[in-house]
């Protein structure tokens, strides 16, 4: 009988224990990364905006943009802030306009940046967040090129001597949702 | 009385059973306990494996975190618990399965001629699934890294292999005197499938710039390495059914190992036994494809150039930078080594006590407790257990081995 009373005790400490589960939780999965990435960068030397001894009053580049291409990509894509800071030590005021363009090179949305000219002391910066959601995101995943246009208004003509430069920082985050 | 034993009997074995198939190492009443020492003290004239039933056995384990974490029904959201898991974990731990199916075996004691040797044989059906949490490309998916400024991410915690394979193999055991039994087992393995990417390394980074918003760096040496699935990743017209039958019976990726074994006996109711299993390898060189990702990218975003128009195409540029190139080269693959130990003290005279008619004088001892030591290679550092268990003879043909780990 004792035996007997051993193997029970020993059915009891060997019984696993169970509890439910719910395999199908996984189809909740729902993954929602927060990207942050650079955008651009330059930084345009006062004297560059003279080409054969000439002052450019307006320099620009087309660049490819194909972020949004990938439609799993844009589809997954809630929310992008694009951020932009200017620091200005050149001694004139620029206009800068940054376009969205899609294939056929259509402005879909500009953004505008106004920097004042460097005197003395502290450089001017300027600084922008640009929130693409809804309608707007819906414009920027149209887009497959950024073109930058900086536009020198008048003021004390530039030379090969000319110091100070007009710098751009920009980062995004992008706001994702995958499920 | 005895069906009551019986089914109590079957109860706890299908529990241990369903714990850890080191159960069976030196349970020596089943003759399969010689898969996993070759040198077993096993007796026997004969022995034949029922086919696919003698011996099945799976089990899936995890560290760090348990099945009921992640998918327990207690109204808990899942992607709550999956960060739960996700953050509780660290990328030393891992989930492996391993299952194992015979599919025939048998053996015998070698004649007159040669006593106290035994020849087993046989064949068996692996599947053997090994992986790390990947934690940071989990956080990564989970968070992004807006909140990871200056966290390194680290590549490596890519960490996986998986494997099917079929094994032939042959065993000779020796009884080399009163102390001392020695084994040894060949064995071919011809594997149906494998993916396995254990030497990746690397890292992405996200820190604040001086002239860029962010210094962003990925440098990257990743490596997955798949043989036997090629057919079945592009346009197949074949049956995978037959296939998987042709790979079974040696038409896969070959391998050779050993398994060694040995049961010593320093007085006769102490037993010392080892065994290391696995000791082997297969050369992947049929329907090989292997995707490597290398290389080093400081990621600036688009940088315009007003003067020369030299400016920068961001997809290019990544992919000229860490291109995933995809190779045909043939690969090796070591079988996870396994090493088993194990100590056992026994106690209690079995010989019935009012007579002894049949002449038989041996002690048969009623009670053992013991140890016994498992550890297996994996990719980091080996995996180990250790189980003590008490063991007791029922009746003759029955026998008893709860444990407790």
């Amino acid at each position: 009988m004792n035996k007997l009373l051993g193997i029970f005790i020993l059915i009891l400490f060997s019984t696993s224990c169970s509890s439910d589960l719910d395999f199908d939780q996984a189809n909740d999965l729902k993954l929602e990364p927060v990207v942050i990435a650079n955008l651009a960068f330059f930084d345009m030397k006062a004297n560059q905006f003279i080409v054969g001894g000439v002052e450019q009053p307006l320099v620009g580049d087309i660049m490819d943009f194909k972020v949004f291409e990938d439609e799993d990509f844009a589809d997954s894509t809630t929310r992008a802030d694009f951020f932009f800071e200017f620091t200005n030590t050149v001694n004139r005021a620029f206009i800068i306009n940054l376009y969205l363009l899609d294939d056929n090179n259509t402005r879909l949305y500009a953004i505008p940046f106004s920097v004042n000219a460097y005197t003395v002391g502290a450089p001017i910066m300027v600084s922008k967040t640009e929130i693409f959601e809804n309608a707007k995101l819906d414009i920027l995943k149209k887009t497959t090129k950024i073109a930058f246009a900086v536009a020198l208004l008048p003021g004390p003509p530039l030379n090969s001597n000319s110091t100070g430069s007009l710098k751009l920082r920009s980062s995004a985050t992008l706001y994702l949702v995958f499920q | 009385m005895r069906k009551v034993y019986l089914i109590i009997v079957l109860i706890i074995a299908l529990n241990c059973f369903s714990q850890n198939k080191q159960i069976l190492y030196n349970f020596t009443s089943v003759p399969q306990s010689m898969l996993s020492n070759p040198g077993s003290d096993v007796s026997y004239n004969w022995f034949v494996g029922v086919p696919l039933v003698s011996g099945l056995s799976a089990n899936v384990g995890s560290t760090g975190f348990s099945v009921y974490d992640l998918f327990a029904d207690n109204g808990v959201d899942f992607n709550t618990k999956l960060r739960n898991v996700v953050f509780s974990t660290s990328r030393n731990d891992k989930v492996s399965m391993n299952q194992q199916l015979e599919i025939f075996s048998g053996g015998f004691k070698l004649g007159d001629w040669q006593e106290n040797a035994y020849i087993s044989f046989g064949m068996y059906q692996e599947a053997d699934v090994l992986t790390y949490v990947p934690k940071d490309y989990a956080i990564l998916a989970l968070d992004g890294n807006q909140n990871y400024l200056g966290k390194v991410f680290d590549m490596g915690d890519l960490n996986a292999r998986a494997e099917m394979l079929s094994v032939f193999h042959v065993g000779y055991h020796k009884r080399v005197n009163e102390k001392l039994i020695l084994g040894a087992r060949g064995k071919i393995y011809s594997s149906i499938f494998n993916i396995s990417s254990t030497k990746n390394s690397g890292y992405f980074y996200t820190i604040l710039g001086t002239d860029s918003v962010y210094d962003q760096v990925i440098s990257a040496n990743a490596l997955v390495n798949t043989s036997g699935l090629t057919n079945y990743i592009e346009n197949y017209s074949g049956n995978a059914g037959s296939d998987i039958v042709k790979k079974t019976l040696l038409g896969g990726n070959l391998g050779l190992g050993l398994d060694l074994g040995l049961t010593y006996y320093p007085k006769e109711n102490l037993q010392i036994t080892a065994s290391l299993i696995d000791i082997g390898f297969i050369s992947h060189t049929k329907e090989v494809e292997s995707y490597s990702y290398k290389g080093y990218y400081n990621y600036v975003g688009l940088t315009p150039d007003f003067i020369l128009g030299n400016s920068n195409d961001l997809l290019e540029e990544f992919n000229d930078a860490i291109p995933l190139d995809t190779l045909n080269t043939k690969y090796k693959t070591w079988r996870p080594l396994k090493f088993n130990s194990s100590i056992q003290y026994s106690f209690g005279d079995g010989r019935d006590s009012d007579c002894n008619c049949t002449g038989g004088n041996e002690i048969k001892y009623t009670n053992s407790v013991g140890a016994q030591l498992f550890v297996m290679s994996a990719p980091r550092s080996p995996l180990a257990a250790i189980t003590g268990y008490y063991r007791r003879q029922l009746f003759d043909s029955l026998e008893l081995k709860p444990r407790i780990q």
